[in-house]
């Protein structure tokens, strides 16, 4: 804590509180001291300050003490009333005005930091206008009627030596009429001491006359009172002063001009001059004057009788109206000499006689209602109090109720109240409590907005300096009185308070508050022209999310208006908008990998891998590995560098987010690079600042302007954005010579306006098509740094009108087409693929010579070609033939079947070797990638029971257009015609259908070799379509069918050589075109499904065949019939069975197939044989029989012979086995009346055993003629 | 009425602000609620003027400006809420029982495992159950 006497408010009084000099002078005077471009007031003034002046005083005690610092305040008569509060005003807001002028150099530099403000001292961080301000504003206030410090104490008569009649002049300048009206009507006390002073300019007046004017004036006014002043000693008029005194209080003009016609000389005299008239003069008169008033007070106003006196007397003018009415107290009145009394002890620091004074007076004042007074007093008792370093309680009582005393006189005691609580908030801060400082600033703000402003300037730095600081009020007011500040104008003052208060609120996360700052300063900044600070300051405001969409389109608007008038496009780092999502930044590019599509580069990395291991080290197994060789080639330093070509993109993806709820249209998108030579080293990395802020420094990185730099071309994407929309952007740079390729960030324009750039360095990359072993040694940089090498061939690939989505079993031509842009050609060209069941390559390069699907039909040359070589390894060597150069394109017949429902990925890579091996890369991929939709179609399911009649058919279901079998072991036939089977001629979506067909081995048996050629086709081919006759069957020999089915084969069946008794099918389909108007109408759709390894199922291992007579022609007359049949049996098992056949004659049980009753209708009833039914048909004819009334009374036939017999029948064989039975009478019958119990023994398994029963075999019988 | 209620991390950074007037005084309310924590920060470091209150949670009226009274409350985790009201004669006990359901719905709102520590707090049942609160007390 600073002494009261030495802090700003001590000092503050020691100028305020001092007394007053009236000065009046003669025009010649003012125009003598005008030569130095002062006034004779201001030529004075810096002398009139005597900081050691010593001189011993003795006022109302016996003690004489030293008064060592002293001042004097000089005023022209005419200045001395009452200021004109309009003119006051003026004067204040020139103050302020010409304060944010100075600042306005300041403002272009960054906002202070918090850090920074709390390191300063407390006098730094006021900007120091402040202390002018203030005492500005307590001049405003000067004359007052009720206090009395400003009463002059002496008058200075000036009078030039060039005037005429100077005697008659001294005493016409102290006319009455001339004085101010404050002497005149009564409020000062008009005698006061007066001084002559006779100025002689050396210039142009004549000593002569001076010395004679001066011995004249002392004649007349007496000789202490006259002094003679010598000035403009130099003739010229051109001294320069070292340190000029008037510098520091006339600063309009420039200081060197001050006093240019005043020597040292002259100086010194007129110091001496006025010490003199403060020591010798007005210090001795003070202290007379207080003598004087003291003795007389005494007498009248203290001890007891007159302290009664006065109370009595105070009562009875209670009625007496209070001070509002004009003064109440003249000069003369006990009131205002006890005032002067106060005033004077106190100006001659005799603090303890003018508190003793003001105590006195202020009750009289309270008694008296006459409030203004009262506070006034209150008001230097607590200064009395501060400066003396007396109670602080009290101080402060007195200031606080001075400053309620005045505020309660309303507005015309606020200026009065204004200067107290400056006083106050002075003394306040001297003591340090800066927290109660601030709450007076606060009090004292008022209504006017420039006052407030200042006020709640002052009150925020008090905050400031409160221990601990109280930041965010010190924020809340500085924002505050910035907005105040905006209100009258006082722009630069505005961004000045904001600019502090971004220190506050820069580091929080008061969005809305740091928002509503950013957004205003940046406004202001616009409105002094500030341009460039105002669009940093706005930058910040940019991502403002979650404010309201109509103040998102404000700040965007206005964002943009201050963007437009700095008339160039600025280029920011780290602009807001759009946000950059990091994480998704991919980068693509392509080294000996190539991809087809976009897609495929995004595929697993292992999955290629994986795919290609065949490839590659087939190739590379005689050379050292490929890795190796590669980076024997490399430098060291780039090894771990990414490998890129010349003339082949480099792409990066990239999300864009837009975080506002207005679309904003984002353009130039481009990536920024730095390709440098090989030869060069790596250029440093130029750090970017955060946020800098210039014209295009970006395109430096781009336009290559340095050695080193070559050129590379970048692609540019525009885009718009929605509210809250994200977007992924693909860019790409495409370097067109060697070298190393840095991709440093990226860039973007926003609307048409800004430039936005972001620096990708401290980033975290993941580039996609690293390999592992390479990933765990990169950087993030290094990911973004290509080793560019020498242009060379790449393979174009691309399979047309490869179709999305197809259904099950689809079948398609597709041709893949491979192109080289290049000029130095490929050789060596391989394919693997990853699904070989779905995809099947042609044999050659042709075109197909008919249409598809005609060509699967047979009737072209059969070629049977064995293409089985190696397809299980799935790769696909291109004849060695083939290379590709220029605009070449290879066409190349692909077969696509759909081979099962599901979501599948394709995946071809293509293998080939560069011919020109002088580059790092001997070989290269090309990686291609579908997608397809197989959606179920026709389900298909066999089923093979073995035909109960027939040793060698079996019956199955299936659906639609063609059936085949595969081989030509077996033979296919319908059972049924077509029509009835399938009237509609196409299959329902969800129907259902059944149809029946025979198959017969048609192997001789045992004979293999006779497999070939032993059928004609049409044997295992089946149309199951009828409409149009002249179309051909499909060839299921040939490829591609055939493959397809090699494939299938392998893929349905796991042991394909266990049972040569198998069956594979064939199903061709076509899509019916006009189930679904919306489908494309593709009639070439063809869908084959295959069915491998079918084999008969069957319960029993057995199937027989009773072989016999169909007719007999008997003369039942005679003799019964004998008819003797055969019974093969074959066993289809692996096992041996043995078989016993047992024979029942009796009607059989319920379960038989023969009916109990022959009176049962239905189609085993006999007719009557008649003649003509007879010759019908064949088929007719084995019905006749005799009636069915013969059968009543006994069976129709008996079994003879063995009625049980046993039999073993080896693993697949067959025996035969005599039976017989004996008819009575003519007729048709069933000999269905028996069984085959069978058991079943697999080589030492378990056995299994069974029944069969047997099934109808019809026999006839007719009567012989 | 109230107008605001606040909740202010340790490190004095917003978790929820919520103002409840029509008006667009948004940006005033945070400037207000933003100042009191200076207030609370010196209550919290000055316990000598509230000695009795050592260990109480509630601060008291923190300040009040021309038109708003703004009390606080101070929990064991330095969570700060403040409540800004219109109300001019405002009873201490009512003041109290208030901040008592607010810091029940904020203890509530924290110990939703999805919340993260010291993040806004953007529960909309939190949301709901404040303003119920709010609406529940008139002071007057």
């Amino acid at each position: 804590m600073v002494e009261p006497v030495n802090s700003s408010l001590g000092k503050m009084l020691f100028e305020e509180v001092s007394p007053v000099v009236m000065v009046l002078c003669t025009p010649l005077v003012e125009e003598t001291f005008l030569k130095n471009g002062l006034s004779l007031v201001e030529t004075l003034k810096p002398f009139c300050n005597f900081s050691n002046i010593d001189v011993p005083v003795r006022t109302s005690g016996d003690q004489l003490y030293r008064l060592k610092k002293f001042t004097l305040r000089l005023f022209y008569a005419s200045d001395i009333r009452q200021p004109n509060v309009e003119v006051a005003k003026q004067r204040l807001e020139h103050v302020i005005t010409q304060a944010g002028e100075k600042d306005f150099q300041d403002l272009k530099s960054d906002p202070p930091q918090i850090t920074d403000i709390l390191s300063n001292s407390g006098s730094e961080i006021a900007p120091t206008w402040f202390q002018y301000y203030n005492k500005e504003l307590i001049r405003t206030l000067s004359f007052s009627d009720h206090e009395a410090f400003d009463h002059p104490v002496a008058c200075l008569l000036v009078v030039s030596s060039k005037d005429e009649e100077p005697i008659s002049k001294f005493v016409a300048l102290f006319n009455t009429g001339r004085l101010p009206s404050l002497l005149n009507d009564g409020a000062m006390d008009p005698k006061i001491l007066k001084h002559y002073l006779l100025v002689h300019d050396n210039q142009d007046a004549t000593t002569e006359r001076t010395s004679k004017v001066l011995s004249e004036m002392r004649s007349t006014f007496g000789n202490n009172e006259c002094n003679l002043l010598c000035t403009n000693s130099s003739k010229e008029g051109d001294v320069e002063h070292q340190a000029n005194p008037w510098a520091s209080f006339k600063s309009s003009v420039s200081a060197d001009k001050l006093g240019c016609a005043l020597t040292g000389d002259d100086i010194v005299e007129i110091k001496d001059l006025m010490q003199e008239f403060a020591s010798r003069h007005i210090i001795p008169y003070m202290e007379q004057k207080v003598r004087e008033l003291n003795q007389q007070i005494s007498a009248t106003r203290k001890g007891l009788r007159n302290q009664i006196k006065n109370l009595w007397w105070r009562k009875g003018k209670d009625d007496v109206p209070d001070s509002t009415k004009g003064s109440m107290y003249t000069f003369s009145s006990t009131e205002s000499q006890i005032r002067i009394l106060g005033d004077y002890a106190f100006m001659l620091h005799d603090y303890e006689l003018a508190l003793s004074s003001y105590r006195l007076i202020s009750t009289d004042y309270k008694l008296d209602k006459a409030w203004k007074h009262y506070a006034g007093v209150q008001e230097m008792m607590g200064l009395a109090y501060f400066i003396s370093d007396q109670s602080k309680k009290e101080a402060e009582y007195c200031m606080e109720n001075a400053f309620s005393t005045y505020m309660k006189l309303g507005k015309s005691g606020f200026q009065n109240a204004t200067r107290c609580g400056l006083w106050w908030a002075e003394m306040l801060k001297a003591r340090d409590q800066y927290k109660e400082a601030a709450s007076v600033y606060f009090r004292i703000c008022g209504e006017e907005p420039l006052h407030a402003a200042v006020m709640l300037e002052q009150a925020s730095y008090c905050f400031v300096l409160t221990k601990p600081p109280m930041l965010h009020k010190y924020g809340f007011h500085l924002v505050l009185s910035g907005d105040h500040y905006k209100n009258c104008d006082q722009v630069n003052h505005a961004i000045r308070t904001y600019r502090s208060a971004i220190s506050v609120y820069q580091s929080t996360t008061w969005s809305l508050i740091k928002d509503h700052v950013y957004f205003h300063i940046g406004q202001w900044y616009a409105i002094v022209g500030m341009h460039d600070v105002a669009v940093r300051n706005m930058l910040k405001v940019l991502d403002c999310g979650y404010q309201s969409k109509a103040t998102q389109e404000i700040f965007l608007r206005d964002f943009f208006n201050i963007v437009k008038k700095t008339g160039m496009k600025h280029e920011v780092v780290g602009l807001q908008l759009p946000v950059i999502n990091m994480s998704s930044l991919q980068v693509i590019y392509e080294d000996h990998r190539t991809y087809a599509s976009q897609t495929s580069a995004l595929v697993d990395e292992s999955i290629w891998q994986s795919l290609e291991d065949d490839i590659i080290p087939s190739l590379n197994s005689g050379k050292s590995n490929w890795l190796e060789l590669q980076s024997k080639l490399l430098p060291k330093k780039y090894r771990e560098s990414n490998v890129c070509v010349a003339g082949e993109s480099v792409k990066v993806d990239l999300e864009f987010r837009n975080p506002l709820l207005i679309s904003t249209s984002i353009t130039s998108v481009s990536l920024i690079c730095e390709l440098t030579a090989n030869t060069d080293d790596l250029k440093l990395d130029k750090e970017p600042s955060s946020l800098s802020l210039g014209p295009e420094s970006s395109s430096d990185h781009n336009q290559g302007t340095a050695s080193g730099f070559y050129s590379f071309t970048l692609s540019e994407v525009d885009f718009t954005l929605g509210g809250g929309e994200k977007k992924l952007v693909r860019l790409e740079v495409t370097p067109s010579e060697e070298g190393i390729l840095k991709i440093v960030g990226v860039r973007w324009e926003l609307s048409d306006s800004i430039v936005g750039v972001h620096y990708f360095q401290s980033v975290l990359v993941k580039a996609k098509t690293n390999k592992g072993r390479r990933k765990n040694k990169l950087t993030p940089t290094d990911a973004l740094k290509f080793l560019v090498i020498k242009s060379l061939p790449r393979l174009e690939g691309s399979i047309d009108h490869l179709p999305e989505k197809l259904y099950a079993g689809d079948l398609r031509y597709l041709v893949l087409e491979l192109t080289n842009k290049s000029e130095s050609p490929i050789k060596n060209l391989k394919m693997k693929i990853s699904h070989p069941r779905f995809v099947n390559l042609g044999n050659q390069e042709e075109e197909l010579p008919t249409e598809f699907p005609d060509c699967l039909m047979k009737g072209h040359e059969q070629k049977i070609v064995q293409h089985e070589t190696n397809r299980t390894s799935s790769v696909f060597a291109f004849p060695k033939g083939v290379s590709l150069q220029g605009d070449r394109s290879l066409r190349w017949p692909l077969w696509l079947r759909a081979a099962i429902p599901g979501t599948m990925s394709l995946y071809f890579t293509i293998y080939y070797e560069m011919e020109n091996v002088s580059s790092i890369m001997k070989y290269r991929t090309l990686r291609m990638q579908y997608n397809l939709k197989v959606l179920p179609s026709l389900e298909t399911s066999f089923e093979i029971t073995p035909s109960p009649s027939r040793l060698q058919e079996f019956s199955y279901c299936f659906q639609i257009q063609q059936l085949s079998t595969v081989g030509c072991r077996w033979g296919i036939s319908l059972l049924q015609p077509v029509d009835t089977i399938l009237p509609s001629k196409s299959l329902l979506a969800g129907q259902a259908l059944s149809c029946f067909f025979m198959i017969k081995d048609c192997k001789k048996s045992g004979t293999e070799e006779e497999k070939t050629m032993s059928l004609p086709a049409s044997q295992t081919d089946v149309k199951l379509f009828t409409q149009d006759d002249n179309e051909k069957l499909f060839d299921i020999v040939n490829s591609p069918l055939a493959s397809f089915h090699e494939s299938e084969r392998s893929c349905q069946g796991a042991s394909d050589q266990v049972n040569p008794n198998t069956v594979d099918f064939i199903l061709i389909s076509r899509l019916a075109n006009s189930s679904n108007p919306s489908a494309v109408p593709d009639s070439s759709i063809f869908l084959s499904h295959h069915s491998c390894h079918n084999s008969i199922r069957s319960s029993s291992p057995l199937s027989w065949t009773l072989d016999g007579p169909q007719t007999i022609y008997h003369n039942f007359s005679s003799s019964l019939c004998e008819i003797k049949l055969k019974m093969i049996i074959r066993n289809t098992s692996d096992g041996l069975a043995s078989v016993s056949i047992i024979t029942i004659d009796s009607l059989p049980d319920a379960a038989g197939p023969t009916p109990p009753t022959v009176n049962q209708s239905g189609w085993r009833y006999v007719p009557s044989v008649t003649e003509e039914m007879k010759l019908t048909s064949d088929v007719m004819g084995s019905r006749l029989g005799k009636p069915p009334s013969s059968m009543e009374s006994s069976p129709p036939f008996i079994w003879s012979g063995l009625s049980s017999t046993k039999v073993q029948i080896q693993p697949l064989s067959t025996t035969d086995f005599p039976l017989q039975i004996s008819v009575f009478s003519p007729g048709i019958y069933n000999l269905a009346s028996y069984k085959l119990n069978w058991e079943l023994s697999e080589h030492e398994k378990a056995s299994s055993s069974g029944t069969c029963q047997g099934y109808p075999y019809y026999i006839t019988v007719l009567q012989s003629e | 009425m109230i107008v605001c209620v606040a909740v202010v991390g340790h490190q004095n950074n917003p978790l929820y602000i919520q103002s409840f007037t029509e008006a667009d005084d948004a940006l005033k309310l945070h400037h207000i609620v933003h100042c009191s924590l200076d207030v609370i920060d010196e209550r919290v470091n000055n316990p000598k003027k509230s000695g009795t209150t050592l260990n109480e949670a509630f601060l008291g009226l923190l300040y009040p400006t021309l038109n708003y009274k703004v009390y606080g409350y101070l929990t064991n985790t330095k969570v700060k809420f403040i409540m800004v009201t219109t109300d001019l004669d405002v009873r201490d006990t009512d003041v109290r029982s208030f901040f008592r359901k607010f810091h029940a719905a904020y203890v509530d709102a924290v110990s939703n495992p999805f919340h993260v520590p010291g993040k806004k707090i953007t529960s909309r049942t939190f949301a709901d159950s404040v303003s119920n609160i709010v609406r529940s007390y008139t002071f007057n």
